[in-house]
């Protein structure tokens, strides 16, 4: 059995990419489960999507906790915490949504493509790389090109795209999966014949006074998490234009803007999801937006 | 021992006489029948000074059991009583309560719920709780409403425990029939009875806090939910505790079970709440029938005592399970609770049958009290143990039915 | 007079913490954030299941006011209990501490609101309830993927109710929550809008004078269930308060105010066109009956205010 994690952010089409690949699969003649996790949380935020594939029966279901193979749709997630994409990856293949070349320190295999650049060429969205993943989980996977276009097709359809873009996602996935490579994963070390894992079982016991009551203590703790990795544009402001009016302070949804005490307006990159609502309110046109630059 | 004043009160008058003198501060009411009684006297105690709390009559069960459970996690003592529809129609609110871990108390005086609508008492109605994390303490007569109302709101405060409790009574047969009360005066019961103060309620807790967060990841749900369970279960330590002090005080002694005659029983009789009484009743004339008959009642539900029922059975060769109740599909309630208490004891009944009856308030007769017997020695003699249960359901019972569906217009003539 | 003239008077203390997992761009992020400006730190924040809830996923919270989390139905009833609770503790049993005499405050969206919720709400104005009740209306189930509820307007493409089949998307009329309220003689009421953010908070601030319900309903952007970019949120809640599509109006003791009458309006599509939810409506062919019908209804209305309000 081989098994597949895809990792990316909501709205991101992870849960997408992820049936491009079990679709593929089940029509190469696979025996296949693909299974999306989502939490309440909202676009930007992290998901991820388990795929199992098999020439036997599958006699498991739920999270993967030990890949053979991870697709990252996001690069700035690899490190993140809550993510965490490199749970339980102990060499395989780990495939990464980038630009850059990351020197990550893994055993295994690295394969990279900027599947953003590409959707954003062949789509005009950045967030539009459903596709492009799906293809190449399957180019790595070794499935045809045939069965792989055709899931691609099949999954869009069910969505209800319109033809034209489909058609332009076909592209993005022909073009992403020209440009990575296929492998045996049969000879990969890291494939290991089941999922189970080895756990103790500790004894719980009655927490008294109201310890063991579900409640937080802590109020206003989101702060220390950082939605700043959820941006893909980010907003910029110009210290020269800025005349501190506050209106981008009153509009952002986020409490990510301050003034400084010359009366400027900053930003806590730390949390600022780039909504570019601030960009958009600012009178003076002091607030440009730039391509995230992401850094690992 | 203190000084104890009686009076002839319904069941439903002496729930509210037991708010009364526990000194709630909060009362939610809707009114159901048959327990509309118990929130038009504290409506009017209220009203008239006689009880310093609020009363707040609510549109709905549901809202009721939010607001109860909210004034109870802001601090307040609440109470609040409901029945059947009412309780179904709060459903969701009753684990958003025990969730919260409010020690509210809530009493429930029993009935059927529809469809088909019936007024008359079917325990189901409370059993369906059974799941949602509230304790619950059944009562067999009006005195011990009055007690369990005192000692709920003395178990489910105790820092160890923070659960809110439902006290049972059963419609018509509790709530409507007065018997002598004794009642302790509101001094007494605050010897007993602490005042309420919640270490995590909104007015007392030491930090500002977010109640009931949404929860995502297994092991914090496995974690909290399961502290909930092992309250619960601690609950049933902590009622040895308080109902010894109780009995030292007021001179009436209760545990989690009640063992009548059962000392040198053949045979059990497993029963809960007012038909008890009934049974009891019939035990006396099985004896001198010859079958050495005791009976078991179940006072506390959740936490189930498991323990205690085993022990009480010990050395008894077969028992009879009066359920007034039924899952269909599955049959009596109390039975399969009763099976996993006995199951990991060696000297268990070998004989232990369901008799589902009492339904819908029908008369319990002494001659299907019998039959439970009789059954139960019939299977210790010949075998043929079944897991279904068998309704209590006679001859003179058959007759009316035949005579109804002939009114009704529908063609019946009995069981062939 | 106004306390807050521009968006210099917005106060500094903030009690909602960035790091939450609400969508970039989120219409209800910014109301919340601006009515505990106004209400203060005194304040116990009552929420139900709904796209705010994601604020409070355990272990964290944005929110830094103490929060009671609710059943979906149950958040006016809640406000109750606590409100009486604290009261109680207050009056009988003496306590005085600070928490005794915090104001309560539920806030919830549209299906809570309009819907699930609408008795106990109703309930709770009935009883004169000295509670805010506050409904970021983003005019759908925004939380289970954009259902069709009873703010959804007419012809919103929701998830139930998608525009197949010439469909025009949302049939029903969108339910009028502010006369509804207003039916009750609660003592105030008002609608607000993210757009005009000074509005909204000399709103809350008013309110703070009145014992009993006060309640608002908030046109609450949701660039991921209308399908717009996130960075509209605010053009879009501006255009509809300047189509006239959301009128910002307030209620004292029943007696209506407009507190923005716009003295033309502009046509409703500048607002539809900004949001995939009306697509159907442009594509693939114009449905001008329905742009048509949109459109003289905002009219009928606002003739009736500017008879009545300008004349004054
Ligand atoms: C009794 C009940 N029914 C259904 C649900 C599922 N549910 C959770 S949130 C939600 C939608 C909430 O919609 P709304 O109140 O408009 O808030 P929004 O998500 O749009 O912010 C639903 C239907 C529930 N939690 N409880
Ligand atoms: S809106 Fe523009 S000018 Fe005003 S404070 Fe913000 S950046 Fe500065
Ligand atoms: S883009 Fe601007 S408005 Fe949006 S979160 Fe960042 S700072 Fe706030
Ligand atoms: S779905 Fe809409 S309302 Fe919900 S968090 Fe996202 S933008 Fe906000
Ligand atoms: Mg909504």
């Amino acid at each position: 059995m081989y098994r597949f994690r895809f990792h990316g952010r909501g709205g991101q089409g992870i849960k997408t990419a992820s049936r491009i690949f079990g679709t593929a699969a089940f029509l190469e003649g696979f025996y296949a489960q693909d299974f999306p996790m989502y939490g309440p949380e909202r676009r930007g935020a992290p998901v991820a999507a388990y795929v199992r594939v098999s020439r036997e029966p599958i006699v498991n279901r739920g999270y993967i906790t030990h890949p053979d193979v991870v697709l990252v749709g996001d690069e700035t997630l690899l490190f993140d915490p809550v993510a965490d994409p490199l749970r339980g990856f102990s060499g395989g293949v780990l495939f990464v949504n980038t630009m850059t070349s990351p020197q990550i320190d893994i055993s295994g295999e690295l394969v990279t493509l900027d599947v953003t650049g590409l959707a954003l060429e062949y789509i005009g969205r950045t967030s539009a790389i459903s596709a492009g993943v799906g293809a190449i989980a399957c180019k790595i996977a070794g499935f045809s090109k045939g069965t792989t276009m055709e899931a691609v097709e099949r999954e869009l359809e069910e969505l209800g795209l319109s033809e034209e873009l489909i058609d332009k996602n076909l592209r993005l996935a022909e073009e992403s999966y020209r440009n990575v490579p296929s492998f045996d994963l049969d000879s990969l070390p890291s494939v290991r014949e089941s999922d189970y894992i080895d756990t103790n079982v500790v004894h719980v016991k009655l927490d008294e006074g109201y310890v063991g009551v579900a409640t937080i203590a802590k109020l206003g703790n989101t702060a220390v998490r950082r939605t700043g990795s959820w941006r893909i544009l980010k907003p910029v402001v110009d210290l020269n234009k800025c005349t501190g009016c506050k209106i981008c302070f009153a509009y952002c949804p986020d409490v990510s803007i301050y003034l400084g005490e010359d009366d400027k307006a900053y930003i806590d990159y730390d949390h600022c999801k780039g909504c570019l609502i601030c960009s958009s309110v600012c009178p003076f046109k002091a607030i440009t937006m730039v391509r995230e630059v992401k850094t690992l | 021992m203190k000084s104890r004043k009686g009076m002839m009160l319904t069941g439903n008058a002496t729930a509210a006489w037991g708010a009364r003198v526990c000194d709630v501060d909060y009362i939610a009411a809707y009114p159901i029948t048959p327990q509309s009684e118990i929130v038009e006297l504290l409506s009017k105690w209220v009203t008239s000074g006689e009880m310093k709390a609020k009363f707040v009559e609510y549109e709905s069960e549901h809202s009721m059991l939010a607001g109860a459970g909210a004034a109870s996690l802001a601090g307040a003592r609440a109470f609040t009583a409901t029945s059947s529809q009412g309780l179904a129609y709060a459903f969701e609110n009753l684990f958003a309560v025990s969730g919260w871990r409010a020690p509210m108390v809530m009493v429930n005086v029993s009935r059927g719920i529809g469809m088909p609508m019936t007024l008359q008492v079917d325990n189901t109605d409370v059993f369906s709780a059974r799941d949602t994390g509230w304790i619950q303490l059944h009562a067999e007569t009006c005195q011990e409403i009055l007690d369990f109302i005192i000692l709920a709101y003395r178990l489910g405060e105790d820092r160890r425990v923070l659960l809110p409790v439902i006290v049972n009574m059963d419609g018509f047969f509790l709530s409507f029939t007065r018997e002598p009360v004794y009642i302790p005066s509101m001094e007494e019961v605050s010897e007993f009875l602490p005042p309420y103060e919640p270490p995590h309620g909104i007015a007392f807790s030491s930090e500002e806090l977010a109640y009931a967060p949404t929860i995502i990841l297994g092991h914090s749900y496995s974690y909290f939910k399961y502290q909930m369970h092992l309250s619960a279960l601690k609950a049933k330590e902590v009622f040895y505790e308080i109902a010894r002090e109780f009995g030292d005080l007021f001179g009436r002694y209760y545990g989690p079970i009640e063992k009548y005659m059962m000392d040198d029983a053949d045979y059990a009789i497993v029963s809960m709440n007012s038909f008890t009484s009934i049974i009891k009743g019939a035990v006396h004339r099985l004896r001198e029938e010859g079958y050495k008959v005791g009976v078991l009642k179940i006072n506390m539900f959740r936490p189930f005592p498991n323990e205690e029922v085993a022990e009480a059975l010990k050395g008894v060769k077969g028992v009879a399970v009066f359920d007034l109740n039924l899952s269909p599909g599955a049959g009596g309630i109390i039975y399969p609770e009763l099976l996993r208490a006995l199951y990991h004891v060696d000297e268990r009944p070998k004989v232990v049958l369901d008799f589902v009856g009492g339904l819908g308030g029908k008369e319990l007769t002494y001659g299907e009290i019998r039959f439970m017997v009789r059954k139960v020695a019939e299977a210790l003699r010949d075998g043929g143990v079944s897991p279904y249960a068998t309704l209590l359901f006679t001859e003179e019972d058959t007759r009316k039915m035949i005579a109804d569906m002939e009114i009704a217009g529908k063609k019946w003539g009995g069981f062939r | 007079m106004s306390k807050f003239r521009s968006v210099k008077d917005i106060p500094d203390d903030e009690y909602v913490a960035p790091g939450s997992s609400l969508c970039a761009g989120c219409g209800s992020e910014i109301i919340a954030r601006h009515m505990l400006k106004v209400l203060g730190k005194d304040t116990i924040f009552v929420n139900v299941p709904g796209c705010y809830a994601i604020s409070t996923l355990f272990p964290f919270t944005a929110v830094k006011v103490p929060f009671v989390f609710a059943v979906f139905g149950s958040g006016a009833a809640v406000a109750q209990g606590i409100k009486d609770g604290l009261d109680i503790l207050k009056e009988k049993r003496g306590i005085n501490n600070e928490r005794v005499n915090y104001k309560v405050v539920v806030y919830v969206g549209d299906g809570a609101a309009y819907d699930i919720g609408f008795q106990s709400t109703s309930a709770a104005i009935h009883r004169n309830l000295d509670f805010y009740f506050v409904c970021y209306d983003n005019e759908a189930y925004g939380n289970t993927g954009f259902q069709l509820s009873g703010a959804t307007p007419y012809a919103s493409r929701t998830s139930t109710s998608e525009p197949l089949g010439g469909s025009v998307g949302n049939v029903y009329r969108k339910k009028d929550i502010f006369e509804i309220w207003r039916a009750h003689r609660a003592p105030y009421i008002a609608t607000i809008s993210v757009s005009h953010i000074t509005d909204m908070l000399n709103k809350f601030e008013k309110a703070k004078q009145f014992k009993g319900p006060k309640l608002f309903v908030a046109l609450s952007i949701c660039p991921t269930g209308w399908g717009a970019s996130e960075e509209e949120t605010v053009r879009i809640a501006r255009l509809a308060v300047e189509t006239g599509m959301w009128p910002l109006k307030e209620a004292v003791y029943g007696e209506v105010k407009h507190t923005f009458i716009p003295r033309r309006l502009k046509p409703v599509e500048e607002y539809l066109k900004t949001q995939r939810r009306f697509r159907h409506l442009f594509h693939p062919v114009r449905r001008e009956e329905d742009i048509k019908k949109i459109q003289e209804e905002v009219e009928s209305y606002w003739k009736r205010v500017w008879e009545t309000e300008l004349s004054k």
